[in-house]
């Protein structure tokens, strides 16, 4: 039984306007989860945290640890 | 058939070219978008390949040009070219390359396995006639 002609031009150019318009998608399509599913809510976690930060009393939590060079512990 | 420069940097050039084509058919080889060149078709094509290779005193190098350049256009060559590039071949009394050029269409035709098949049934006279052994013949198919 005689095979038939398959086509034997431009296989690859159909493959690649097939397969690009897909690939392009799919970047974006994760370029977006990524943006809104972890650095979203990244900035969000740290705006949070900083909206009621108290700098003050921080400042002198880390100086009573001792941490600092410039200013030591209050007291002895 | 896009051309083998659609990897150079023309892509979306000749991609956007085939899609505006209503006939359906994949643009033919040296196209450019607003170029007014005449385009070649697919029979224009094959006849100046099959031209290229019945030069009766071609050489090592120019068959092994003609053989890189074709290999490099996206798609598989007819059987009428690797009929003439396996008399060079023959008449270059070069073996070797006469079993690489299957092997090359073999690979140029990637996941579609019916090409292969099929070349070697069309080519199975020249085959005969020039004593060519097939890579599966050889054993050469098999790592």
């Amino acid at each position: 039984m005689s095979l038939a002609k398959p086509a034997m031009r431009g296989l690859l150019g159909k493959r690649l306007r097939f397969h690009l318009p897909i690939a392009f998608a799919l970047s974006l399509v994760a370029a977006a989860a990524f943006k809104y599913g972890v650095t979203e809510p990244r900035k969000q976690a740290y705006a949070d945290f900083y909206k009621q930060y108290d700098t003050t009393k921080e400042f002198n939590n880390m100086r009573e640890a001792g941490v600092f060079e410039s200013v030591r512990p209050t007291g002895k | 058939m896009t051309h083998a420069s659609v990897f150079r940097g023309s892509h979306k050039c000749t991609t956007m070219r085939s899609n505006s084509r209503p006939c359906g058919q994949t643009t033919p080889l040296a196209s450019r978008c607003y170029s007014h060149a005449k385009v070649e078709t697919d029979e224009e094509f094959d006849a100046r390949w099959v031209t290229y290779f019945s030069k009766p005193d071609i050489d090592a190098w120019e068959l092994k040009k003609g053989m890189n350049t074709l290999i490099g256009y996206d798609l598989v060559p007819e059987p009428k070219i690797l009929d003439s590039a396996l008399r060079a071949c023959r008449r270059l009394n070069d073996l070797a390359s006469a079993i690489r050029i299957l092997e090359a269409v073999k690979d140029k035709s990637g996941p579609h396995k019916d090409i292969y098949p099929y070349l070697i049934q069309e080519l199975q006279p020249t085959l005969i006639e020039l004593g060519i052994s097939t890579p599966e013949d050889l054993g050469m198919d098999k790592l």
